[in-house]
């Protein structure tokens, strides 16, 4: 066996500081009492890792860890200068009923994140790109002034906007109906307040989720987070008035507690949008919720097991559409995880597409 | 100690879960919406815009694209989508329409649907199920035919316009063309149709235009929104100007009186003609 490298050591002990093992995405920092901002270097999460996000995904998150005999990669181009990246590809398989099965080969996506600190810890400038599949898509781009005390913040920019779990399957009922994903980037402000176990975000947007801004109103996202070391729970509340045929509102409850060896999520969105007026309101009213358990079977392995449910329209009985989600993440080698799994979905009889059962396994790169 | 969690918290959690499931769909229709009483189930899928709509649209695009916060702003419930899709530069690529009437291939909806490398993002419908070879037939052929609205009022909405030539517009050819086409998105009135709303002429290189005489302007059989046009004699090798007319007394129009709104003009060019 070979020796740690020193570096390795000493960053393995400052981990040992925060928490025990932990794995990924929300439910790792759900599993280990971290806020987002902590691995991430969006305060919110998501996209390029800090310096400690870096070290924890290569001497924690693995169930073993290759001694190089170099520094530890922490993103650092230099004092100013950071990037990272993810890379997720795929093969998987479709089955519709009454369609014939698909299956491919699929890049669902590169991207590539830079960060320069012209102003160490103080004004943080930062590009998240979209390299693969197909053209470049810009996904963020914002400037970050923090004040002195690192408490308050103010970022200006295209950005993911705040509002409930920030979770990597953007296809979940919860971000899909909700519009506010990291698909779903918008241009505006956000002021920001990290203190003690508080966190809060206020971000006035756009609203037209990347296409071309309207003056009809703006969007308007308000979240507030509390988090322990064993459990979290937060609001969020979202207007959208930059649509000139009515507004959209939407609040959302979210949070998450570790129980043993499980790290629970949980999600429910209610949204009112009276730019389709299908109810007897005039509005449309719709439901989502979303419950995931991840359950650390040993250092490096998660099953992941998540439910979701969603009512289209409130308004119409036996409508309801549902989702279970069965993924085993192997984290085998720093920067290098496999997953496999299952998604299978079911909704009214009348329409095939809602009963998609996908079954699929994605190589993950990242650093 | 992971045996008595898995009582404790799956056994009750499983109870409730199972209590929230999908709908049975009684009394609803196949996009999810209360069924009149004694209506007929949805058609089955052609290559009309109402149908794409009933088929596609309402029951798999929608639960995204809808409401304020629609992805790129392309909401595609049935008051929006027409509007926002044909004609339309997408968000994405805006060098590329969304739908450009006759010419799939180069519709950024369907490469999208398709998942054709010049995309950018993600293939739609986004996480699957993509849609069946047979399904993206349907709306290239819509597509293809014009990309015409499906109910009278969404096509009153949309302008008469051009939505192809042969000769396409550049052309190099090598062998002088017999006849030119020209297409529409609907119907035009065809008494409109004469040597002044659609003409041809040759461009000398100080770029004066020569007429070309036509020798007949023909309704394409099965396609009123289609001109051919027969020149009086074959073009020789050099540079041509089609003219269509939009504005003026001698405008073109479809069968409401709309006009094109504007000229359109294509030139190509004949070398290596006998």
């Amino acid at each position: 066996m070979s020796r740690a490298h020193p570096l390795v050591a000493a960053a393995t002990a400052v981990l040992a500081l925060f928490g025990a093992a932990a794995r990924a995405e929300p439910y790792l920092a759900v599993a280990n009492g971290y806020k987002c901002g902590q691995c991430h270097v969006n305060p919110t999460g998501g996209g390029e890792r800090t310096a400690f996000g870096e070290v924890f995904s290569q001497t924690t998150l693995p169930a073993q860890h290759i001694d190089t005999g170099t520094d530890v990669w922490t993103g650092a181009l230099n004092r100013f200068i950071a990037i990272g990246g993810d890379l997720r590809y795929q093969f998987e398989a479709q089955q519709v009923p009454q369609q014939q099965t698909t299956n491919e080969f699929d890049l669902e996506q590169a991207r590539v994140y830079l960060s320069a600190s012209v102003i160490p810890d103080r004004l943080l400038v930062y590009v998240d790109e979209l390299v693969a599949p197909g053209g470049a898509l810009n996904r963020e781009a914002w400037g970050m002034l923090w004040s002195a005390n690192h408490t308050w913040y103010l970022k200006g920019g295209q950005m993911y906007l705040p509002f409930g779990l920030r979770l990597q399957d953007q296809s979940a009922f919860v971000r899909s109906v909700s519009g506010i994903s990291m698909t779903t980037p918008d241009s505006g402000l956000e002021v920001g307040y990290e203190h003690g176990h508080w966190d809060a975000q206020l971000a006035v947007s756009n609203g037209t989720a990347g296409a071309a801004p309207t003056s009809n109103g703006k969007q308007e996202s308000l979240q507030l987070q509390f988090v322990e070391n064993r459990w979290r729970v937060g609001a969020a509340a979202n207007f959208n008035g930059a649509n000139a045929d009515g507004s959209r509102e939407m609040y959302a409850l979210f949070g998450g507690v570790r129980t043993g060896p499980i790290a629970w999520l949980a999600e429910a969105d209610y949204i009112e949008d009276h730019s389709r007026p299908t109810g007897p309101g005039g509005q449309q009213k719709q439901l989502a919720g979303l419950l995931e358990g991840n359950y650390a079977l040993a250092r490096g392995h998660n099953l992941k097991v998540t439910y979701e449910y969603l009512d289209p329209d409130r308004d119409v009985a036996h409508d309801q559409q549902t989702r279970w989600s069965f993924v085993y993440e192997w984290t085998p080698l720093q920067f290098l995880q496999l997953r496999g799994g299952a998604r299978l979905n079911d909704g009214i009889p009348q329409q095939p597409t809602q009963h998609l059962h996908l079954y699929f396994i994605e190589l993950h790169g990242f650093f | 100690m992971h045996h008595s969690l898995v009582r404790r918290y799956a056994v009750p959690l499983a109870s409730v879960l199972l209590a929230a499931c999908a709908g049975n769909g009684d009394g609803l229709n196949s996009n999810g919406m209360p069924a009149a009483p004694g209506s007929a189930p949805n058609t089955p899928l052609t290559a009309n815009f109402q149908s794409i709509q009933d088929n596609v649209f309402t029951p798999i695009c929608v639960r995204c694209h809808s409401g304020a916060s629609a992805p790129q702003g392309l909401q595609l419930d049935e008051g929006h989508s027409y509007a926002l899709l044909v004609g339309v530069p997408s968000s994405e690529v805006p060098s590329r329409d969304r739908v450009k009437p006759g010419d799939p291939d180069d519709s950024y909806l369907v490469q999208k649907l398709a998942g054709a490398s010049t995309i950018v993002g993600a293939r739609m419908p986004f996480g699957g199920p993509y849609l069946p070879r047979s399904t993206l037939d349907i709306i290239r052929q819509w597509i293809s035919d014009g990309a015409a609205p499906g109910t009278p009022e969404q096509s009153a909405k949309v302008a008469l316009a051009v939505t192809a030539t042969s000769p396409v517009e550049a052309a190099v050819l090598e062998r002088a063309p017999q006849q030119v086409l020209v297409a529409f998105n609907r119907e035009i009135d065809f008494s409109l149709v004469n040597a002044t709303t659609i003409s041809v002429a040759q461009l000398s290189e100080d770029g004066r235009a020569q007429p070309i005489p036509i020798g007949a302007f023909r309704a394409v059989e099965g396609n009123p929104a289609a001109v051919l046009l027969l020149p009086a004699r074959p073009l020789g090798d050099g540079t041509y100007r089609l003219v269509v007319r939009g504005t003026g007394p001698a405008a073109l129009a479809d069968l409401s009186g709309n006009p094109l709104g504007s000229d359109v003009i294509v030139e190509f060019s004949v070398d290596g003609a006998p």
